[in-house]
């Protein structure tokens, strides 16, 4: 009975209930978008972070990994002293520089990493193999389209220029025996990893023992804080960042897309609220006398308020699915836009489902139905039976 | 003059004499606690020892872009100062060339690149545009929001004018009744749909410009940056009322005109 009032009362103001819907449907994708735009980067990021099963990095004082230029000096003292720890597994040095490639065409510079191939996290291979010998390196998509090089080709490569000479420096002939792609660069970015000899050895003596990042893998169980701290204690020269600390860090840059996220969210639940409190009001004030006439053959106050507040609620879970996919429609459409910003990692969303983001919107979006039901609601269930009927009955 | 990202180490050194000066931002002039006239040891690997410098000017962070997402320091030094501190030697990064008229600018840094090794001459424009791809792509972005909340403020605008007209129902059979045409009401509506848009936007263009004040004072201090984070222009200002104003038609006329093909009888609900 209770649903069958509420579904007759939505269905005779036709244009009305679509409109409302429709309203609530874009409020409801919008909501969910900045529900997954609050928290996508940071979810996508730590993901990332945590795939290859490194729980902390060591970079330079005062630096992220790879923000600057620095590196760390007797880097491979520091990763014996750091293996040779019982809470250590695993250590995964990581040198960076540039790599300048030869090609009919003129030069080619690509982000190079030096790494050891077998404790390496900072790629995946897609084909080929990794580095066995000084003289490999796997390349990236990019920079095989930018020199038109494939797997088993042989590239001329060097560190730097000479300008004077007119030459490379550092220059070595290596073979490309791998398809990788970089966890932390950029899609458009070309690059390139060698085994971090080779490239500490192309950049000169000055490279002798650098790193530019170490990252550490712990023992199953161990207390990731502790170890830090620890860490921080041995190395006073770096800085030891724990997962926690660097999606810190990222919520700290991400700051502003998070305030949007929460501004835009809070105005799309608060229009939708509206959208939907007007109308119930409006349509309970139509209803004044026909409410009238229902408490006066005894029906209950809380059985209207349950009727009105259902209408309400109606409207909001109808509109609800309909705005979850559009809202993952304009979340992707969204993210493709900002996947754009450059530097960013390709694996990187800002939208990020999660199915708590949906539930999250609908719990939120179901609450403000009932919130928006219960007032217009409330106030035609207490209205004087009497004086109300004779109103109604005068016009 | 020479840029450097901060990843030089600083402290306060005690006595040297004839040392050179540096320029520091404000921000690590706040946040170190350093005056004019202070000396500091510049190392570029922390711990070591470095070379001192007086700090002979804290400069205003520039209104720049693409420095806001930046939180280092920077500190400006001598090129040959940074260069040796470095290990340098006499390398740069990059050097502008100004040329005695716009007219040569694509010749010269064609001559340039044609004998370039290790180095290519970019057009100052070219590079602004690059720098600010970030922006552009906020930019987008901000517009792909915008045109979802101009979707959801139309059906809310529509709904509103729907309930508005059809709270009007017995004046309008009742006008109906009395001959006045419907094409007379259809045009009364849509004119007061008119004036409440026009009222509204206004009302909008003082919450927005309210907004953007709130908004610059915000994140000035956040990112402690003279940059405008929101300008409201009169570009801005009549594109929101005209829209809300086609808006606000659009909605009127179609209330109207769904209320007027309704029997006079009807509308009295008889």
């Amino acid at each position: 009975m209770l649903f069958t009032l509420a579904a007759a009362s939505l269905i005779r103001h036709r244009a009305r209930t679509v409109l409302a819907i429709l309203g609530v449907s874009v409020s409801a994708a919008m909501l969910l978008d900045m529900v997954m735009l609050s928290s996508g980067m940071r979810v996508s990021f730590g993901s990332l972070l945590t795939s290859q099963g490194y729980q902390l990095r060591l970079a330079p004082k005062g630096t992220l990994p790879f923000d600057t230029e620095a590196t760390i000096k007797d880097g491979d003292a520091m990763v014996s002293q750091l293996l040779a720890r019982p809470e250590v597994v695993a250590v995964s040095p990581v040198f960076g520089g540039q790599l300048y490639i030869l090609t009919a065409h003129g030069v080619i510079a690509s982000s190079a990493l030096g790494v050891i191939p077998a404790v390496e996290a900072d790629y995946e291979l897609s084909s080929g193999r990794q580095p066995a010998t000084a003289n490999e390196m796997v390349a990236n998509d990019a920079l095989l389209a930018a020199t038109g090089a494939s797997l088993g080709d042989t590239v001329h490569v060097g560190s730097g220029f000479d300008s004077q000479l007119r030459t490379l420096t550092g220059e070595r002939t290596l073979r490309i025996v791998g398809r990788a792609r970089f966890i932390y660069m950029a899609r458009e970015q070309k690059g390139a990893a060698l085994p971090i000899e080779t490239l500490r050895a192309m950049q000169g003596r000055d490279a002798d023992g650098r790193v530019s990042l170490a990252m550490v893998r712990l023992v199953p169980g161990q207390d990731i804080e502790s170890e830090r701290a620890a860490l921080e204690r041995l190395f006073p020269r770096v800085t030891v960042i724990s997962i926690a600390e660097a999606l810190k860090q990222v919520d700290e840059r991400r700051s502003y897309f998070t305030q949007l996220a929460v501004i835009l969210g809070a105005v799309s639940l608060v229009v939708g609220f509206l959208l939907v409190t007007t109308l119930v009001t409006v349509s309970v004030n139509e209803r004044i006398g026909e409410i009238a006439v229902m408490r006066a053959i005894g029906v209950h106050r809380w059985r209207i308020v349950a009727q009105i507040v259902l209408e309400a609620s109606a409207m909001m879970l109808v509109a609800s699915p309909v705005g979850l996919v559009l809202g993952l429609v304009t979340a992707r459409y969204l993210n493709s836009i900002l996947a754009n910003f450059p530097g960013m990692p390709e694996r990187i969303d800002f939208f990020y489902f999660q199915p708590s983001a949906a539930w999250t919107s609908l719990g939120l979006l179901a609450l403000s139905g009932v919130l928006a039901g219960i007032y217009p609601s409330w106030r035609s269930a207490s209205l004087p039976i009497a004086i109300t009927l004779r109103q109604e009955a005068v016009g | 003059m020479s840029f450097a990202a901060l990843c030089l180490a600083l402290a306060i050194a005690q006595s040297q004499d004839s040392t050179r000066h540096i320029a520091i931002d404000e921000r690590l002039a706040a946040d170190a606690h350093l005056h004019l006239g202070d000396r500091v040891s510049l190392s570029a690997t922390p711990g070591e020892s470095g070379s001192v410098a007086t700090i002979g000017a804290i400069v205003r962070r520039s209104a720049d872009p693409a420095e806001i997402a930046r939180g280092e320091y920077k500190v400006r030094l001598h090129l040959t100062q940074l260069q040796d501190l470095l290990g340098y030697g006499d390398r740069v990064d990059r050097f502008a060339v100004a040329t005695t008229s716009e007219q040569v600018i694509g010749s010269a840094a064609e001559r340039i690149n044609s004998a370039a090794f290790g180095f290519r001459a970019h057009r100052s424009r070219d590079i602004a545009v690059q720098t600010s791809a970030t922006f552009a792509v906020v930019s987008r972005f901000h517009r792909a929001i915008g045109v979802i909340t101009i979707a959801a403020s139309a059906i809310f605008l529509l709904c509103i004018m729907l309930l508005k007209v059809d709270e009007r129902r017995r004046d309008v059979a009742a006008l109906r009744l009395m001959g006045i045409s419907a094409r007379t009401i259809v045009r009364g509506v849509v004119l007061e749909a008119a004036g409440i848009a026009v009222f509204g936007s206004v009302v909008g263009v003082g919450v927005g410009l309210a907004t953007s004040w709130l908004v610059n004072l915000h994140y000035q201090g956040v990112y402690r940056t003279p940059l405008r984070f929101s300008i409201v222009t009169t570009d801005i200002m009549l594109g929101a009322v005209a829209l809300s104003l086609v808006l606000g038609i659009v909605a009127g006329w179609l209330a109207a005109r769904r209320l007027v093909h309704t029997p006079p009888l009807a509308l009295f609900g008889r």
